[in-house]
């Protein structure tokens, strides 16, 4: 096991202070310890080895004849430093002279002006006064560096962690330093626009006012606002921000450094999605259809219509709940249903039955993110981690690059960490089952050729995956989409799997799962919004009327047959469109339409809103939000209020509480704490948890002396085989996957419009030559009856014979298409 | 029964009587010394002021209500919207948004402008902190101070309303007045 390095302690002297330091910390860190500071401007720890550019740092060690970068300069036993002194402190003065020599200083138009390092530093180890009369150096600004980034190359001090985050961090390689000298500047190689899924980061590192977001530009300066610390819900990473808040509105979201939960970093979705709080089409007052038109009404209304609605469908109404739900909102929407409504038709969108899910939420297969960072190998299976959860691509490719873990990826699409892997394995779109035995053979060293084929993968590969993993160190992490577990007998798979590398029990190794129900999907199954799934995975007791319908029949799926058939008369979508996640389309569309009540607790209108909704109560924003939730490792993280509520949007958990009080039953629940009270009783394993022990932190209830109340999975039920790799017959094989742009807060932020995908299909250049078509020509592709319009996009590495095409993005989403087999024909 | 003071009361030494000369003096003197101030005056003639007719004239320096200013050749407006006065303001009572400057709209001489300035003059001690943080010189302290209104939030002044001039300008006391 390779352990995480534990360092030792040693002790140095600075300013003749004894301090007790970790043996080769870097000296500023050290320093910190003895409660001095040395300034810097360069160095910042997560951006991995210092590189000493900035001369900051500069210290005095006896014993050696020159300053010192206190940055990268570890610190020894028995080393003795000075930071004072006056060969120090002329030093220091000369490095803000010198900075400052071309800085404009023009801190009054400067949007960091106040909260910005050079400031600080000048004023603290500054020498007051520059002796330089000539004129500045000047360029043109400011500058798009991107559509979401300003550059204003007067003010930068050529520290480059920029760069550095570019080309180490987010290893997207196209921020770079161009000319020498005073000439420098930061720029993308050609001037193209710096465009990439983590590019705001560069704003929060820049230590001067050179980068600055567009968005926030000039909207606040330091002293106007305040920060609320809170967790982000736009995807299962649930990275931990902080929400600057100036007049109740959101204008800017910075990360909270979180070592177990991001890292320290942000996607840009999370970074500037926030817009979504703020924008015109958000809907801020309780709708009702009244001649079929949605008309904004009092809340009085909304209410009564909902709940005679309710009273009315008793036993034959059933709920949908998206991944931007609450524990608490779920919990007490599943009670609801199941005590006040006779119903246990609940379900989330994942499309995955929930007793999959138990048997791999086990707390002893569970790794940690960080894990991945610290694991001999990490096997990514079914995911592409920078669209499903995106800080876990940074996290990998930290792993890779600092610690060289093994990266092996067994996927279907091509991945964009394919080229820091060791093998990159691919397999065909729904044969994840079929690829698992295929693995399952290998590493038991038999031979996998004719299995691997129908898993549409190489055998050899198979085979050279295998060994990776059993002779590259007994520290495996397997970061698993949870989406494929409603592939035939890929639980079993995986259970195989992680018994074969002897994954539990064993501190970081384990599995992770990319929950398919969005982002607190695990959450909403831990809190017993899963079907046949009471709070905390216990099955529910069979006295209910309906206990003989099985979970499947219970579940999504059934959901939509039901209302189809009419059997169910109403629905209750709780943060959810079925249009627009990756449930069947079609047979959603008609449910919708059949369904005489859909009740929707919504912030947009999207398709499944505006076209079929009844009643439509406004739903909070994360910012407004109070309440937890669970990251996928078993993190309970807390959300907390930032702003008032907005328009006249009602927490959910008191929206749902009145419709309850309203069909005669009392959730005995009048605050938001309360909820939270209510759900840590209810789940075993969550026994005597408080919102004060989550805290800011939050925490993961596997550590927890409760972790034991777990319910142990009952044995595996036979699950149905591997489908069958279907004969081409001139047909491509259809794989989808889910960008993280196409998604609706995306499409209502000015500042991320942009980047807002339409439809396109992935396909490899063999298949498109065989069909006549070219990159970028608009197709139809159809199965069965159903098509959809999308642009080729020609990707080298797509295996032939398959085609990607996008979800999220409505009617030419994906999941409109019926059938694994699809045709694609120029339109 | 009657009250009876115990050895402590001290009897009351009183001068001896005046006499004729000694009595008109303390009849007339002081009072006669007062008027002579009095006629001494009345050539100097009156002085009230007869306001609001007539304004005292303030010093050149004088804290009264803000001003904006603009430059003169271009006539831009100088406050680039910073919030520096705002942060300065003990009071509290400067709010300041500020917006960017396009090429169509160009209206201060910085890269941002302030889309909103406003001075809560019913909160405003008049402590002049605004016009020392000023990078820019752009917000001076004026001489007007007949601010009385008749509603709170009309003495919230408006970017348009410290921008513009003064309808009535208050006089300068003149040197050595």
């Amino acid at each position: 096991m390779m352990a995480r390095p534990e360092p030792k302690s040693i002790t140095f002297t600075i300013d003749g202070l004894e301090v007790e330091a970790p043996e080769n910390a870097m000296l500023v860190d050290a320093a910190k310890l003895g409660d001095i500071e040395i300034p810097v401007f360069c160095y910042e720890p997560k951006l991995g080895n210092p590189v000493g550019a900035c001369r900051m740092c500069l210290v005095e060690i006896e014993g050696i004849p020159k300053l010192q970068t206190g940055c990268s300069t570890p610190v020894k036993d028995g080393m003795v430093v000075h930071t004072q002194s006056e060969r120090v402190r002329t030093a220091q003065q000369a490095v803000v002279e010198f900075l400052l020599i071309n800085h404009p200083l023009d801190c009054p138009v400067c949007d960091k002006g106040g909260e910005c390092p050079l400031q600080d530093i000048t004023f603290g180890w500054g020498a007051g006064s520059s002796r330089f009369i000539e004129p500045k150096r000047h360029f043109v600004k400011p500058l798009e560096l991107s559509p979401l980034i300003a550059i204003d190359r007067e003010r930068c001090i050529l520290c480059y962690r920029c760069v550095r985050f570019s080309q180490e961090i987010a290893e997207d390689y196209q921020l770079v330093l161009l000319e020498r000298g005073a000439h420098s500047y930061v720029s993308t190689f050609d001037a193209h626009p710096y465009v990439a899924p983590f590019s705001g980061n560069i704003i929060e590192l820049c230590p001067v006012g050179a980068l600055t977001s567009r968005p926030y530009r000039f909207r606040a300066r330091p002293w106007d606002i305040e920060g609320a610390g809170s967790v982000c819900t736009f995807c299962p990473s649930q990275c931990n921000v902080t929400l600057t808040v100036r007049d109740e509105r959101v204008l800017r979201v910075l990360a909270r450094d979180h070592a177990e939960v991001d890292d320290g970093w942000l996607c840009d979705k999370g970074r500037f999605a926030y817009q979504s709080i703020h924008v015109d089409e958000r809907i801020t007052e309780p709708l009702v259809r009244d001649g079929g038109e949605l008309r904004a009404v009092p809340w009085e209304r909304a209410l009564q219509e909902a709940a005679s609605a309710l009273a009315r469908a008793r036993g034959k109404v059933a709920a949908l709940a998206g991944g931007q739900s609450t524990n608490e909102e779920a919990f007490l929407l599943a009670r609801l249903m199941r005590e006040g409504l006779g119903s246990e038709r609940i379900d989330t969108l994942a499309g995955v039955a929930p007793a999959k899910q138990h048997q791999l939420a086990r707390p002893d297969l569970q790794a940690k993110v960080s894990d991945l960072e610290f694991a001999d190998t990490v096997l990514v299976l079914g995911s592409e981690p920078v669209d499903d959860m995106p800080i876990v691509d940074l996290r990998i490719r930290k792993g890779v690059r600092r610690r060289r873990v093994k990266l092996a990826l067994a996927t279907s699409r091509p991945s964009s960490l394919d080229r820091n892997a060791r093998l990159a394995l691919r397999y065909s779109p729904g044969c994840e089952g079929a690829f698992l035995r295929a693995l399952a053979l290998a590493l038991a060293g038999e031979d996998c050729q004719t299995p691997a084929q129908a898993a549409g993968a190489e055998g050899e590969q198979v085979r050279q995956l295998a060994e990776l993993l059993r002779s590259g160190g007994s520290d495996v992490v397997i970061l698993y989409g949870e989406r494929m577990l409603a592939q035939g007998s890929a639980v079993e798979g995986l259970l195989r799997l992680a018994s074969m590398l002897e994954l539990s029990g064993r501190d970081g190794a384990g599995m992770l799962a990319v929950p398919a129900a969005g982002a607190n999907g695990r959450g909403l199954l831990e809190a017993g919004f899963a079907p046949g799934y009471g709070p905390g995975l216990q099955p529910r007791p069979t006295a209910s009327d309906q206990i003989d319908l099985t979970a499947a029949q219970l579940g999504a799926h059934a959901m939509a047959g039901g209302l189809s058939s009419g059997e169910l008369s109403a629905v209750y979508l709780l943060h959810a469109d079925p249009l627009e996640s990756a449930l069947p389309r079609a047979q959603w569309s008609h449910a919708l339409a059949q369904a005489s009540t859909v009740i929707a607790h919504a912030s947009f209108l999207t398709e499944g809103v505006r076209d079929h909704a009844t009643v439509v109560f406004p739903a909070q924003s994360y910012a407004e939000k109070e309440g937890t939730l669970v990251h996928p490792d078993g993190r309970l993280q807390r959300l907390r209020p930032a702003i008032g509520k907005q328009g006249q949007t009602r927490a959910e958990w008191s929206v749902i509480c009145e419709l309850a009080k309203r069909c005669g039953l009392d959730l005995g629940v009048l605050t938001g704490p309360m909820a939270s009270k209510q759900l840590f009783e209810a789940v075993p394993f969550y026994a005597a948890l408080t919102l004060e022990e989550i805290g800011g932190r939050g925490v993961r209830w596997q550590e927890r002396d409760a972790a034991a109340g777990f319910p142990e999975p009952p044995p595996l039920e036979a699950e149905e085989p591997p489908a069958a790799l279907p004969s081409p017959n001139g047909a491509l094989r259809l794989g989808s996957f889910r960008s993280i742009w196409a998604a609706t807060e995306v499409r209502v932020s000015p500042a991320l419009q942009f980047l807002h995908p339409t439809q396109r299909v992935e396909m490899a250049p063999a298949d498109a030559e065989r069909l006549g078509l070219a990159h970028g020509e608009t197709v139809r592709v159809s199965a069965n009856d159903s098509s959809v319009t999308a642009t080729v996009t020609l990707r080298d590495s797509t295996p032939a014979g398959s085609v990607f095409l996008e979800e999220g993005l409505g009617a030419h989403s994906a999941n409109a298409l019926a059938g694994a087999m699809v045709e694609v024909r120029k339109a | 029964m009657a009250w009876t003071p115990g050895e402590d009361v001290v009897e009351v030494v009183r001068a001896p009587a005046p006499g004729a000369a000694g009595g008109l003096y303390r009849s007339f003197g002081e009072t006669l010394r007062g008027l002579k101030t009095t006629f001494a005056r009345i050539i100097e003639g009156p002085v009230t002021i007869q306001y609001p007719e007539e304004k005292v004239p303030v010093y050149p320096r004088f804290r009264g209500r803000h001003k904006l200013h603009r430059f003169e050749d271009t006539g831009l407006e100088k406050c680039v919207g910073c919030s520096l006065c705002a942060a300065a303001c003990p009071a509290d009572c400067i709010r300041v948004v500020a917006a960017e400057n396009t090429p169509d709209n160009r209206v201060s001489a910085g890269e941002r402008y302030a889309a909103v300035y406003e001075i809560n003059l019913s909160r405003c001690i008049f402590c002049g902190y605004c016009e020392v943080a000023c990078p820019f010189d752009a917000i001076t302290m004026g001489h007007e101070y007949e601010l009385s209104d008749y509603s709170r939030t009309d003495l919230i002044f408006t970017k348009e309303m410290l921008l513009a001039e003064p309808l009535e300008r208050t006089p300068l006391r003149k040197e050595g007045e």
